[in-house]
């Protein structure tokens, strides 16, 4: 017998909550299958902004530069090349003259001209730009427009490593900062063109088919925002994702070789990590502890056991990549022996031998992200062998990296991205880069490095530039304001099937404006 | 009836104001500065400097606040610091996500947790009881962070019936329904089984039977309705969970909803972004507590609200 309920039995709101339900889905534009002929990029945070005059993170970054044409770009072996410049040259230690290709179109069709280019870089100097790009700008006095296709940038002196500026995205002229009504960036001239905006989700981008350089061999791209790293490397067993590069756990790589028929590749990385060390701190001010510190951490172990080779032992900020690599700098292998003589001569004996007693106390700070823990834990018990106990303390992005730059501290980990021009030094090291004006966040001050940096600057002369620069290696690596630990490979997953891509040592994507699926 | 809606809605007022004051003052008592982040390493002193002027972050906080409440009351929620869109925008977009998630897990939870209740209460001390009980304390103790991964694993890797991540179709929505449903649904069974068990006992169900009702009405008509009100306490109080987003679900399944935005708004110390994102569920909690007073009286009429 079957029941037929009076109406006012029915619950009246599962109607309600369908209904709704209808509505929002029917909100949503179709499910996205992937276009024809797209490829998949995996990525794990959203591009924030891809206006290349605003973009400071890495992913928008990395978009940005598939989008957006710059007068120079580094190639895979970090060398600048022509890109919308024709023709460049220095007509004197402050000015530097570039004729323009007269054959590129944004992607609206107007022509790219050097009108474009002069704004773009007047619109980031203007004071009212609130632009995270105006520092590095700071060195250009002006920009001259001096024909259709020709312009002169004019420096307040001479100031070698302005040249990385050169590789700034250019947007047509009279771009607004603000965007339109569906959040798109201004148009770019790259190989790509921004097709669709989902915030938080994708980034898709449309083959610029009359891209100056031959079309691109790939239909598009989508940018997936997947944040958790496991979840990327199922979406990649599934099907769903072609490529991922980085951001994936030690322990992912022998599953994906296993299960998946991904290409893995790996490749020298330029993101330097480090131990940073308070030179305010009374007994971190010593060099002896300092380098005992470096001797007692067993990289070798932890690049083995924790990072599954995924890193490569540093002696120094600059990987070997670097056209201002010196080899030739001092390193601090293991050696818990050699730790405990030096923090003997430094003044800090072990107060009890083999005991339990520690000879002095630091604090460690680190993030929360499971990965830091886990080393940060490492160092402390390695630390503890040669009599230094350490109390660790982590926190929240925001917290930590707030402390970092206030200088409250007495060890911490970060890694530096993204190293181009050996000219990062003077950020970091030089006595007057102290937070707010810059990074030397160890408070360190040394004017024989102070001196070196001024110089290396100023410098035109690439051979001149590289002696200076092997001086300072020489000379950090003796003193040691930081504890080099490892430069991080890049590793890329990709389908077999996937042609054409060159890895770049910072990770740049732009290759893909070449690759194919075979 | 009226005085009751009345008084609710005078009471609106300051509960959303205590919400986003003490976010406001939270906020900026932790450590961070969007500036740094917003300009970068190489930013100068003077470019910050004038950055925050103009954000207004030099000033007072008292007199920050005071501007934050005029523009509120003008509707307007200020522009992210990072992002290129008003804070109105950006939640907006994200919005409908959440929405849709925490909808169809509450579908999800009910149609679990309801004939498993039900069952579970008429056949007491039986396989299905105790599976039903099993079921509820699985339910409890499998944290989403690990039932997400295993979902994907059978359904979408093993099985190829779901995608793995993301917001696309209805079939990107059964996995991460089912995480955060399936959690829910265990409170629910446990709750409404107690409440049935208590309502069977007692003299209006007898009396029913001994007028020779059928069963399944006594059930539907007297019963269950009679048991719900303890039940509804608890999923308006899951809802609103769900409404302020669930960070670990929304991130494991790549869902763009509330919960990972206002976490991401945190962390890059975005101020009018989490102040957005908090009124917005404050007042998501308000309108659900309202909606859940109003279903009270719906269900037993006996409730009064004082008319």
């Amino acid at each position: 017998m079957s029941i037929v309920l009076p109406a006012r039995y029915h619950c009246p709101f599962l109607p309600v909550i369908f209904g709704l339900l209808l509505i929002f889905n029917g909100c949503r534009s179709p499910a996205g299958d992937r276009p024809p002929g797209y490829l998949v990029v995996g990525i794990e945070s959203y591009p924030l902004r891809l206006d290349p005059r605003y973009s400071t993170d890495a992913n928008s970054v990395r978009v940005g530069h598939l989008i957006y044409d710059s007068l120079l770009r580094s190639d895979e072996r970090s060398v600048l090349r022509r890109q919308l410049a024709e023709d460049w040259r220095m007509l004197d230690d402050r000015t530097y003259l570039f004729e323009l290709r007269k054959d590129v179109k944004f992607h609206d069709g107007r022509p790219l001209t050097a009108a474009d280019v002069k704004f773009t870089y007047e619109s980031i100097l203007s004071p009212d730009s609130l632009s995270p790009k105006r520092g590095p700008l700071k060195p250009l006095r002006a920009v001259e427009q001096s024909g259709a296709y020709q312009l002169r940038f004019h420096l307040h002196g001479a100031h070698a490593p302005f040249v990385e500026q050169f590789t700034l995205g250019i947007v047509p002229a009279g771009s607004s900062a603000a965007v339109d009504s569906e959040h798109r960036p201004p148009p770019g001239s790259g190989a790509f063109r921004v097709e669709a905006l989902q915030s938080g989700e994708k980034v898709t981008l449309r083959a610029n088919l009359d891209y100056w350089e031959g079309r691109p061999r790939l239909a598009g791209l989508v940018f997936k925002n997947v944040p958790d790293a496991m979840v990327r490397v199922l979406e990649f067993k599934q099907g769903a994702i072609d490529f991922m590069q980085n951001d994936l756990e030690p322990d992912m790589l022998p599953w994906l070789e296993k299960n998946t028929g991904a290409d893995i590749e790996m490749h020298q990385g330029t993101t330097f990590q480090y131990i940073g060390v308070n030179l305010t701190h009374p007994i971190l001010r010593r060099h002896k502890v300092r380098q005992a510190i470096a001797c007692a951490i067993d990289r070798d172990a932890i690049i083995r056991h924790l990072l599954n080779d995924l890193v490569t032992e540093a002696g120094g900020l600059l990987s070997p990549h670097n056209w201002a690599y010196d080899g030739g700098a001092r390193r601090w292998p293991y050696d818990p022996e050699r730790a405990k003589r030096l923090l003997d001569e430094a003044g800090y004996p072990d107060p009890d031998g083999d005991g339990p007693l520690a000879r002095f106390r630091l604090s460690f700070k680190t993030t929360n992200i499971d990965l830091r823990r886990r080393l940060a834990e490492t160092f402390k018990e390695q630390l503890m062998r040669v009599g230094i106990e350490i109390e660790l303390r982590s926190y929240e992005w925001g917290t930590f990296f707030s402390d970092v730059k206030r200088g409250n501290f007495h060890l911490y980990s970060l890694a530096w991205v993204g190293i181009e021009d050996p000219d990062v030094y003077y950020q970091i090291f030089h006595s007057t880069a102290v937070p707010p004006d810059g990074d030397n966040r160890g408070r360190y001050n040394n004017p024989e490095l102070d001196r070196l940096l001024e110089r290396g600057r100023a410098t035109l002369d690439r051979t001149e530039r590289q002696r200076i620069y092997g001086e300072v290696q020489r000379l950090l690596a003796e003193d040691l304001p930081y504890i080099p630990l490892w430069w991080w490979k890049n590793v890329i997953v990709k389908k077999p099937g996937l042609r054409g891509f060159v890895p770049y040592p910072d990770g740049d994507l732009i290759s893909l404006k070449k690759a194919r699926l075979g | 009836m009226k005085r009751f809606l009345l008084q609710r809605l005078l009471l609106f007022l300051p509960t959303l104001l205590g919400a986003v004051s003490l976010v406001f003052v939270l906020i900026h008592l932790i450590p961070g500065d969007p500036v740094e982040v917003m300009l970068g390493e190489t930013a100068s002193a003077a470019d910050k400097e004038a950055l925050r002027r103009s954000l207004g972050f030099d000033r007072p906080l008292a007199a920050q606040y005071r501007a934050f409440l005029v523009n509120l009351v003008s509707g307007d929620l200020g522009r992210s610091l990072y992002e290129p869109a008003s804070v109105g925008e950006i939640i907006r977009s994200r919005l409908p996500a959440t929405l849709q998630l925490a909808l169809c897990a509450m579908i999800a939870a009910l149609l679990i947790s309801f004939p498993l209740a039900t069952l579970a209460a008429i056949r007491r001390g039986g396989w299905i009881d105790r599976a039903a009980l099993t079921f509820s304390l699985l339910g409890l103790s499998l944290p989403n962070f690990w039932l997400g991964p295993l979902l994907m694993i059978v359904f979408s890797i093993e099985l190829g019936w779901t995608p793995v991540s993301g917001r696309g179709g209805f079939d990107h929505l059964v996995l991460p329904a089912i995480t955060l449903g399936l959690g829910m649904s265990a409170i629910l069974v446990r709750i409404l089984r107690a409440s049935l068990l208590q309502v069977i006992h007692q003299d209006y169900v007898q009396t029913a039977r001994a007028k020779g009702l059928p069963e399944k009405q006594i059930w539907l008509k007297h019963v269950l309705r009679n048991a719900l009100l303890s039940v509804v306490t608890i999923m308006s109080l899951q809802f609103g969970g769900l409404l302020a987003g669930s960070l670990i679900t929304e991130t494991i399944f790549s869902w763009p909803g509330i919960g990972r935005l206002t976490v991401q708004a945190i962390q890059t110390r975005d101020y009018p972004l989490v102040q957005g994102c908090v009124l917005v569920i404050a007042i998501s909690y308000v309108l659900i507590n309202f909606a859940t007073d109003l279903l009270y009286k719906l269900i037993d009429p006996r409730v009064s609200y004082g008319d």
